[in-house]
C-alpha cells in the first residue's frame, strides 16, 4: 500500500529557473549601466578583531587592555558590532599637589594611611589601581533606499565608577551616494564612588586618620552630546568628512582625588603650615563643541602606488575656556605579498582651563568659585610617532603590532610658581611608550582550524 | 591581422584571438563594411583578451592576481558584480576564484588522479566570498595565495560585447555607407564555438548554425530552415540563429580517467572534484552568448542532472552524451 502512496520530493539538488535573474545580470554587465550589490564581507559569519595593549608611563600608570571587536552582518546592510574591552590599569598618577624641596606627605583618599614623596618630584598618589569592564553594542540597518540608522547602548564599570549610555544616529545618502549627512545623539549616566567618599569642594585634606568633609558617598553626571555629520565623496580617490558636534556634562565633573597646593602668603613658595592641600572644586556644568575635519585620500603615482593617506584636524572648545587642536596623519604603505606598513603622526596642543592654579595661595579658596590642578585642565602639548605594521594571511586575516611614543609637554603657569616653586617644574611632564599586537579573523577561520587540529588529533 | 573572405551571398572575417579560430559572419556585399566590422570585432576581442588574459603580466587581471588592494575601472567592477551575482544565483557553482584547483588537475587523458589532501590544500584557497571586494571603490584585493579568472565567461563575453561594437559600427555608420540597410546588416560573431548574432539576416532568416556533432536535438530545440550559412556543414544537427548567443560548454578531449570512473574537466569549486555523469558537451541558445554560457557551465556542473536544470531554465539546448 504505501509503494502507491505519492513519495515525498526529494530535496531539490539542482538550480530552479535562474534565467531571469541571469538575463537581469547579464543584461547590467553588457550594457555596463549600474553598479549591483555593495561590498561582500562574508556571509553569516562573526568578524572577530582582537587586540591587546599595553601602555606605559615613564614612573607612572601602565595600563593592560584587552579588545574583543565582534561584528555580523545580519542582512544586506544591517549588522550588529559588539566591543568588549578590559583594563587592568597600576601605578602612581599625579595628586595635583607641587613639587617642594622638601618630602611631602599625604593622606590616601580612604583616609586610613599616608604617603610620603620624595623631595623635587611631582607628587604621585600610588594608590591607583582599576579594573574596568566595557561593553558596547550597536545595530544598525537601512531604513529606506538612502537612510541608515544605528542604535547602541553602552556600559562600562570600574570599581568606584559606573557609566551607562545610549546612542542613536540617522544618516541620508544623497547625489548617488557621494554625500552623506548624517545626525546622532547619545545620553550618557555616570555614577562615581570614591574610595572614602565624594569630598566637599575647597575642603582640606585632613591628616590621617581623620574624616573629610563629605557631601555623599556618590555622585552622578549626565552627559548628553549631539553630532551633526557631513561626508562628500570628492572623487574616486578622495573622501572629506566634516563634524560639528555639541556635548553638555551636569552634575559632578570634579576629581574626587585630586588636590591643590596652597602656599602660604609671603611669598616663599613655601606651602602653608596648617592644612596645605585643599580638594580640588569644578563647576557642574560644562558646555563643550568641536568641529572635526577628516580627509582620506588614496595616491596613484609611481612613488606612492595607491597608497592610503588619512589627515584629521578637531578643534575643541569649552565654556571652562579650554580650546584644543589635533592634527592626526597616518599613511598605510602597502608592501608585496599582503605586509603593509603604516606611520602615524599626532600632535595635540591644549590651552588651559581658566580656573586652572597649578598652586593656590593661602585664603584664596575663600575668594574664588573654582579651582583645579588636574594637569589635564592645564597647558600642555602632546606628541605621538608612531609604526603600525600588519599582515594579511589568506582568507583576510590579519594579524597587526603597532608602538608608539608618546610625549607630553605642559607649560607652567608663572603666576603660580611662586619664590622657591620657580626651581621646580610643577607641571608633571610625561613620556609613554605604547605597544599593540592585533588578530583580525572570521568566525568561520576558527571553526576551519578547529576541525583540522581534530582531524590531526583524531 | 584579419583576413576577408567572400561567399555566395555574404562576406567572412578570420583572426585568431583568445587561443581560438574566430570568424565574423557578415551579411552584405560591401566588401569595405565587411572589412571595418571585422576590424572592429577582431580589435574589441583582442582588446578584452589583452585585459583578463591570464597569460599576460601585463593584464589587469594579473595584476589584481599578484595581491594588494587594485583599482580597478568600470568595465572590471561590472564583470566582478557579474561574477558575484553568478556566484550568489548558482550557490557557488560559479566561482572566478576556481582556477587555483588548475595546480592539482591536469586533463590529459590520463589517470594521473590528484590525491584527496592535494585537492583539499588548495581549497582554502578558493571562494568568491573570501575576496574582498567593494564595488563602490571600486576596489578588490585577493588574499594571498588567491586568484581570479574570467575564463569561465570571458570568450562570451567578448562576442556580446564585439557584437555591440558593430552595432555601434553600424549605427554610427549607416550615413556614410551608401547602402542605407547597412545598418540592418546581420553578423554572427564566432569565437571558437561561443557565438553572437546582432540580428536577423536580410532575407528575414537567420545563419544555419552547426554543432560539431552527430546527436538528436533534445526537447525544446528549434529545428531551422534550410542551410543559408554554416559554420560546419559536415556536422549536423544544425539549426538557425537570428538573434542572440549559442555557447558550448565541454570539451570531449579533456578527462581523466580512472577505475572506471571518468573525471570531466570541469570541477565543483565547492568540493574541489570534478563533476561525474555529466555529459560530454552542452550547447545552449539564449538572449545572450553570455547568457548561454553562464547556462552551459551550470549544466555542466549539475553533473548528470544537467539536463533536468536546463529543462527548467526552459532554453533551446542540446546535450552530447
Amino acid at each position: 500500500m504505501s509503494s502507491l502512496k505519492p513519495s515525498q520530493p526529494p530535496p531539490p539538488k539542482i538550480l530552479g529557473n535562474i534565467r531571469r535573474q541571469l538575463t537581469a545580470a547579464t543584461c547590467t554587465l553588457l550594457t555596463c549601466t549600474s553598479h549591483a550589490s555593495g561590498l561582500i564581507a562574508s556571509g553569516d559569519n562573526w568578524k572577530i578583531d582582537s587586540a591587546l595593549l599595553l601602555y606605559a608611563e615613564r614612573d607612572r600608570v601602565l595600563l593592560a587592555e584587552g579588545v574583543l571587536h565582534l561584528s555580523k552582518e545580519i542582512d544586506d546592510d544591517e549588522y550588529i558590532n559588539t566591543r568588549i574591552v578590559t583594563d587592568v590599569l597600576t601605578g602612581s598618577s599625579p595628586n595635583g599637589a607641587v613639587p617642594s624641596n622638601t618630602p611631602q606627605t599625604f593622606t590616601n583618599p580612604s583616609g586610613n594611611s599616608t604617603y610620603t614623596e620624595p623631595a623635587n618630584k611631582t607628587p604621585l598618589n600610588h594608590t591607583f589601581k582599576d579594573f574596568r569592564n566595557a561593553v558596547n553594542v550597536e545595530w544598525g540597518a537601512p531604513l529606506t533606499r538612502d537612510l541608515r540608522g544605528t542604535l547602541g547602548g553602552n556600559i562600562s564599570r570600574e570599581y568606584d565608577y559606573l557609566s551607562t549610555g545610549i546612542s542613536a544616529s540617522l544618516s541620508q545618502d544623497l547625489n548617488q551616494h557621494n554625500t552623506t549627512l548624517s545626525l546622532g545623539g547619545s545620553w550618557n549616566e555616570d555614577i562615581s564612588n570614591p574610595v572614602g567618599g565624594v569630598p566637599v569642594g575647597f575642603t582640606v585634606m585632613p591628616s590621617a586618620p581623620a574624616i573629610k568633609a563629605l557631601s555623599g558617598s556618590d555622585a552622578n553626571k549626565t552627559i548628553k552630546e549631539l553630532l551633526l555629520g557631513f561626508t562628500q565623496v570628492i572623487n574616486r580617490r578622495s573622501l572629506l568628512q566634516l563634524n560639528y558636534s555639541r556635548g553638555q556634562g551636569d552634575g559632578y565633573l570634579t576629581d574626587p582625588y585630586k588636590i591643590i597646593s596652597v602656599l602660604s602668603n609671603d611669598g616663599s613658595g613655601n606651602l602653608r603650615t596648617i592644612n596645605p592641600y585643599i580638594y580640588e572644586n569644578r563647576p557642574r556644568q560644562r558646555i563643550y563643541n568641536s568641529v572635526y575635519l577628516k580627509s582620506v585620500y588614496q595616491f596613484n603615482t609611481p612613488l606612492l602606488h595607491e597608497n592610503v593617506l588619512n589627515m584629521s584636524y578637531r578643534y575643541f572648545w569649552d565654556d571652562w575656556g579650554v580650546q584644543s587642536d589635533t592634527v592626526d596623519m597616518r599613511l598605510r604603505f602597502d608592501l608585496e605579498g599582503g605586509h603593509y606598513l603604516q606611520p602615524h603622526f599626532r600632535y595635540y596642543q591644549q590651552g588651559a582651563a581658566d580656573f586652572y592654579r597649578q598652586t593656590l595661595i593661602d585664603g584664596e579658596e575663600i575668594t574664588l568659585d573654582y579651582a583645579s590642578a588636574d594637569y589635564r585642565l592645564g597647558r600642555f602639548t602632546t606628541k605621538t610617532i608612531g609604526l603600525k605594521y600588519g599582515y594579511e594571511f589568506f582568507n583576510g586575516a590579519e594579524i597587526n603590532f603597532r608602538v608608539e611614543f608618546i610625549n607630553q609637554n605642559g607649560k607652567d603657569r608663572r603666576q603660580d610658581a611662586v619664590g622657591l616653586l620657580r626651581n621646580q617644574k610643577l607641571f608633571p611632564d610625561n613620556e609613554a611608550l605604547l605597544l599593540q599586537g592585533g588578530l583580525s579573523l572570521d568566525s568561520d577561520m576558527i571553526i576551519e582550524y578547529v576541525a583540522r587540529i581534530y582531524h590531526k588529533l583524531f | 591581422m584579419t583576413t576577408l573572405e567572400q561567399r555566395t551571398h555574404y562576406f567572412v572575417g578570420h583572426f585568431n584571438a583568445m587561443a581560438s579560430h574566430c570568424e565574423v559572419l557578415i551579411d552584405t556585399y560591401n566588401k569595405n563594411l565587411a572589412q571595418q566590422i571585422t576590424d572592429v570585432v577582431a580589435h574589441e576581442v583582442t582588446r578584452i583578451e589583452h585585459k583578463y588574459s591570464r597569460y599576460r603580466d601585463s593584464s589587469l587581471l594579473q595584476r589584481i592576481n599578484r595581491g594588494g588592494t587594485v583599482q580597478v575601472d568600470s568595465e572590471t567592477a561590472q564583470l566582478l558584480d557579474y561574477a558575484n551575482q553568478l556566484f550568489q544565483l548558482s550557490e557557488g557553482r560559479f566561482d572566478i576564484t576556481s582556477g587555483v584547483l588548475r595546480r592539482a588537475w591536469h586533463f590529459d587523458g590520463s589517470s594521473n588522479i590528484p590525491s584527496k589532501n592535494d585537492v583539499k590544500a588548495l581549497l582554502p584557497f578558493i571562494g568568491w566570498d573570501k575576496v574582498m571586494w567593494n564595488t563602490h571603490a571600486p576596489q578588490i584585493k585577493l588574499a594571498k595565495g588567491m586568484e581570479i579568472d574570467f575564463g569561465g565567461i570571458g570568450k562570451e563575453y567578448a562576442a556580446d560585447r564585439a557584437a555591440y561594437s558593430v552595432l555601434a559600427l553600424l549605427t554610427s555608420q549607416s550615413s556614410i555607407v551608401t547602402d542605407n540597410t547597412a545598418q540592418n546588416t546581420s553578423v554572427l560573431i564566432n569565437l571558437g564555438g561561443d557565438l553572437s548574432v546582432t540580428g536577423p539576416r536580410t532575407n528575414g532568416e537567420g545563419w544555419q548554425v552547426g554543432i560539431g556533432a552527430t546527436l538528436p536535438p533534445q526537447k525544446g530545440a528549434q529545428t531551422g530552415p534550410p542551410p543559408v550559412g554554416t559554420l560546419h556543414p559536415s556536422s549536423p544537427p544544425s539549426f538557425t540563429v537570428t538573434h542572440g548567443g549559442i555557447a558550448t560548454s565541454g570539451d570531449a578531449h579533456r578527462f581523466l580517467e580512472k577505475d572506471g570512473v571518468r573525471y570531466s574537466h570541469v570541477i565543483d569549486p565547492r568540493t574541489g572534484w570534478p563533476v561525474v555523469g555529466a555529459p560530454a558537451s552542452v550547447t545552449v541558445h539564449a538572449d545572450t552568448c553570455t547568457d548561454a554560457g553562464m547556462l552551459s557551465t551550470l549544466a555542466l556542473l549539475h553533473g548528470p542532472d544537467a539536463e533536468d536544470f536546463l529543462q527548467a531554465q526552459d532554453v533551446p539546448f542540446w546535450c552530447l552524451k
